[in-house]
This record gives structure tokens, sequence and C-alpha cells, in this order.
């Protein structure tokens, strides 16, 4: 029972980068700079809850703030670049901000103990959850409370204006500059949106693992956050969290029983996945379908 | 002090060589589809594997020949790039292709890992023999090599570009893919092309990169993907000499920081150097000068 409860928080933790990416890709943007934000939250919220003694909730707040605010002033310089050169941009970051993190070291003596980031060793003991008889199973709601406000949160969104000016950036740039959007403007607010989100994903995973290290913000957890939304096609925020299940609970967990063999289907049905499915497991069609088949959004709305 | 600074300047600019190359295929990729070819750095390095163990499979030793089987191989490997990565998700989507291309870097990676059971092999040396002096420098010649080589496939690949029927096609086609199939040129078959050319450019930098380092692991790839990456953004996008020139300033700054600075903070500096290049000359140092997309 405890693997399904474990797998479970890796869904939900996954989930929060994915969506975090999910925003960015909205506005056609692809970002391989959410690790970076993911490990800014992770480290903030680690450094709150263990050196300087808060609850985990503020800290999870003063973590998606900080992570917003960084991916607020990098959205400035990033976004003026697009496509190929905005992947390698980002990359970079995410990349700086890992061997930041391999550089950095503040240690604190605390009841006989030094605590707090190491550089290359990591930064250990985040203990809150069990200092505080946390269960798996209270873990497990604590994560998926905070996932289910922030896709709540992207579900309105995504029915107000604000959506549908995000998703028209995403379309066509020129056209959607030519109804008087400020292109800059919405580029940075989903940038910095979707850093508040990595950031609370950071801020869980550090407390989740008790153990951070720099080499678990790199490219390949970047990858995974735009693999999800693309995967799972962007008609709707849940396309991301059907990726992460996709992902996480069938490729890695459902085949492990392949042993070794399994690392080589990973690729190869991601590649497959994409000849079938070029626009996501979700995509509109589907969407609609769906839709249709639970009695709502009629043709007229949609079509 | 001046002279440790001008030797690691050396050592970085040859090795940076292969670099050049690794930014060439990204770029000639770009230049030609205007999509991303993540897979390219893995590809690469699988085909130099590749190589390695034909060869050895067969009981030869000659390091040429490793070289020669790597570039075939990487040659094979970037056409069935092309086709399971490219020619049938729809052109119009570029998150596809960079989503399948991702899934090739992975199973590309865990092949090697398989077939070499995760541990690193030794590659052998194109050349070895004793230090060149020039006055109170040394130039490894199996750096000097590697330069040689690398200067020697990229003048190639210019050849075939500005002088071959095949180059012209691969040009009209990044101009303007319509225009280019309305001329009768075939899609389909110069983009395949592009891929099989860029594959044993990868064939090679691979080669070389085992050359120089005397082994190779899966875990060069990323770097390597990055510092690609890199190369053809500071570079300019679709800009071969950009690439070249990009990948030997890449080579010798990482290396005289890394002699200053450390192995650890090193790339820290080469990001930075990226983001000056973004924020003040976000074309790269030769930027195309019309803009077409």
């Amino acid at each position: 029972m405890d693997f399904y409860l474990a797998l479970l928080q890796v869904i939900g933790i996954h989930a929060l980068i994915g969506l975090s990416a999910y925003v960015v890709i909205l506005t056609g943007q692809v970002s391989l700079a959410q690790a970076g934000f993911f490990a800014i939250g992770a480290y903030v919220a680690g450094m709150l809850t263990v050196l300087a003694g808060w609850h985990l909730i503020p800290a999870l707040l003063a973590a998606g703030l900080v992570a917003g605010a960084v991916a607020f002033l990098v959205g400035f310089p990033a976004l003026r670049v697009k496509g190929l050169m905005l992947v390698v941009a980002t990359t970079a970051f995410g990349e700086a901000v890992r061997l930041f993190f391999f550089n950095f070291d503040y240690q604190v003596a605390k009841g006989g103990v030094r605590v707090g980031p190491l550089g290359g060793e990591g930064f250990k003991q985040i203990r809150f959850f069990p200092e505080n008889g946390y269960t798996t199973l209270d873990v497990l709601v604590f994560i998926w409370v905070v996932v289910g406000v922030v896709m709540a949160l992207l579900w309105w969104m995504d029915r107000s204006r604000a959506g549908a000016v995000l998703r028209a950036v995403g379309e066509d740039e020129l056209a959607a500059q030519a109804m008087g959007i400020d292109l800059t403007a919405v580029k940075v607010a989903a940038m910095t949106a979707g850093g508040v989100i990595a950031g609370f994903g950071g801020a869980i995973y550090a407390h989740y693992t008790t153990h951070i290290e720099h080499f678990n913000f790199g490219i390949v957890l970047a990858t995974f956050a735009i693999a999800y939304p693309i995967l799972g096609g962007l008609s709707t925020a849940f396309g991301t969290v059907v990726a992460v299940l996709f992902i996480q609970g069938l490729l890695i967990e459902g085949l492990r029983f392949l042993g070794d063999w399994r690392n080589l289907l990973f690729g190869a049905l991601i590649v497959l996945a994409m000849n079938l499915r070029p626009h996501g497991l979700l995509d509109a069609a589907t969407t609609l379908r769906l839709r249709r088949l639970f009695g709502r959004g009629g043709a007229g709305r949609d079509a | 002090m001046m002279i440790d600074f001008l030797q690691s300047l050396v050592d970085g600019v040859l090795v940076g060589t292969t670099y050049s190359l690794i930014g060439i295929g990204f770029t000639l990729i770009f230049g030609v589809m205007h999509k991303i070819n993540l897979s390219y750095a893995s590809a690469s390095v699988g085909g130099a594997y590749c190589g390695l163990l034909l060869v050895g499979a067969a009981g030869g030793k000659s390091a040429l020949l490793v070289f020669l089987m790597a570039a075939a191989a990487a040659g094979v490997i970037g056409y069935v790039v092309y086709l399971t990565c490219f020619r049938f998700i729809p052109a119009s989507h570029p998150l596809g292709t960079l989503m399948s291309t991702v899934g090739m870097l992975l199973l590309i990676d865990e092949i090697v890992v398989h077939a070499t059971f995760g541990v690193p092999v030794a590659y052998p040396p194109l050349y070895e023999g004793p230090s060149i002096e020039l006055g109170e420098l040394y130039i490894r010649p199996d750096y000097l090599m590697v330069f040689a080589v690398g200067i020697a496939a990229m003048t190639v690949l210019t050849l075939l570009l500005y002088r071959s029927r095949l180059g012209l096609a691969t040009r009209a086609v990044s101009q303007q893919p319509v225009a280019a199939q309305l001329c009768g040129i075939a899609l389909y078959r110069v983009n395949a092309a592009t891929f099989v050319v860029t594959g044993v450019l990868g064939g090679i930098a691979g080669a070389m990169i085992g050359a120089s380092v005397g082994m190779l692991s899966p875990l060069l790839v990323l770097p390597l993907t990055v510092k690609g990456l890199i190369v053809t953004v500071i570079g300019g996008l679709g800009s071969i000499p950009g690439a070249i020139v990009a990948g030997l300033m890449v080579g010798g700054f990482e290396n005289v920081l890394q002699y200053y600075r450390g192995v650890t903070e090193r790339d820290l500096y080469v990001m930075l150097l990226l983001f000056v290049f973004l924020v003040f000359r976000p074309g790269g140092l030769f930027a195309a000068k019309s803009e077409r997309n």
C-alpha cells in the first residue's frame, strides 16, 4: 500500500512541475528553466523550515514567491528571443542555477549538528514532515491539496479572459499583437506564474525527499517538465496530469517488471506516442469528444 | 602565469573543434528544417560507440578504421532519427518533433548503456607522439590531430554545401521549402540527406571526443548537447562559420576558466557568456541578415 501512496506522491510533485511548464507553453514558449525554479523553491523552502524554523506552509508560499520573482526577472531578457534561442537560453539559466547550488555553502550549527546546504554534498535533513509526525498519507494529502489548488486556479484561468490571451499569443503572436495584446507582458506573466508553481513543487519535493542535491535539478528534470504538457496535449491542464500518470505511473512503475529493458522502452514509447498522437494524448479533438460525452459544451461553443 | 593562461587557451581551442562540429550539426538541421534535433549529440556519441564496438567485434584495432566506422554508423543513425522523429510528425507542430527527439536521446543513451553495461570504454587516440614545443608552450599531438580532422571535416562540408547539387538543393530547401519543391526538389529526400550528412559529421565529432578524452561514456551526452546548443546560439542560428568560431571560442573560454576557477564553476561562466550574448547580441556572432521566418 505504501508503495502506491509513494507513487502518488511522486505523481503529485511531477504534476506541479509539469503544470508550471504548461502555463509557459500555452504562450508558445518552450522553457527548460522550470528545473531551475524548482531548485530555487526547494532550497528556499528547505532553508526556511530548517534554518529559520518556519512552518511548511509559509515556507511553501515564500518559495513560490522567490521562484516567481526570479522567473519574472529572467523572463525579461530571456523572452526577447524565441524558438530554439529560448530553449538554449532557458537551458543555460537552469544549468546556471544548478551550478550555483553546486557551489553554494551556508551551514549553521543547530543542536550540535551543522545543517544547511553544503555544495556538492547537498542539503540534508530537511525533516519537517517526520519531526511533525506526518504519516505517508498525510504527506500525500498535503501534496494533492496543493496540486488541487493549482489545478483549480489554472482551470479557472483557462476559462477566463487571461486563458484566451495566453492561447492567442501561443497560436499566433502577430495576430495577437494586432489585437492589442502586449506580448512581453503576457509572456513574462506566464513565466512568472510558471515560476511560482515550480517553486511550490520544489518546496514540496525538498520536504518529501528530506535530502536535495544539485543533480536532482538538471536538464533531465527540465526535459520531463516540458514533456508532460507536450505529451499530454495543451487543450486542458488535465492533459498534463494524464501525461504524468502515463510517464510516472505506466512507463516508469508499470514497466518495472521488464527490468533493464524498461529504460529502453521508455524512450521508444515517447517517440511512438509523438508519432501516433503528435498533438498530445488529450488533444483538442479528444477533449471535445469527452466534453460531449459528459454532456457539457455543445458543438456551438467549441466549433 | 601568462604561459599557463596561453597553454589552457591553446588546449581549449584545439578541443573546441568538437564543439564546433556538434554546433554545425544543430545549425544545419535548424537551417534546413527549422526544427531542433535534441538527439543529435547522443546520436553522435552513439555513432562513436558503434564504430568502436563494430571494429572491436571484427577483431580490428586500427584507430582510423574506428573513425571511419563511427562516421558511417552515425550517418545511419541520422537517417533513423529522421524517419522516426521528423518524417511523420506534422511540420507545423514544432513541439512534437522536440519531444520525439528527446525520446530518441533517451533511447540512444539507454542502448549505449545496455551495450556497454554502463561502464566507460577506452577510445583509441588517432595519433600518438611526442608533444610539440613552441617556446614554453606544449601542444599535445592528439589535440592537434583532433583539430586537423575537425578542420578537414568542415572543409569537406563547406565544399559539399556550396559546390554540389545536393548542397544547392539543401540551401534551396532551407530558404523556401515550398518553392524548392515547386522547382522539382524532392523535399523528403533532401531532408533525409541533411540528416545523414550531419550524422556523419556528428560521428566524426563523437570519435574525436572519445579520442581526446581517451574514453567514451554516456555521461558525455548531456553536457555536449548543452555546449552544442550554446555554440549554435553564440555563433548565430543557421550560420556555419559562426558555429565554427563560437565552438573554438567556447572551448578556449571554458578551459581558461577551468584553470582559474576550477571544474565545478567552469560551466557557470559559459552560461554567463551565453547570457551576455543573448542580451547584447541576440542574433549571435554571424547573424543572418534577412529575417524570413
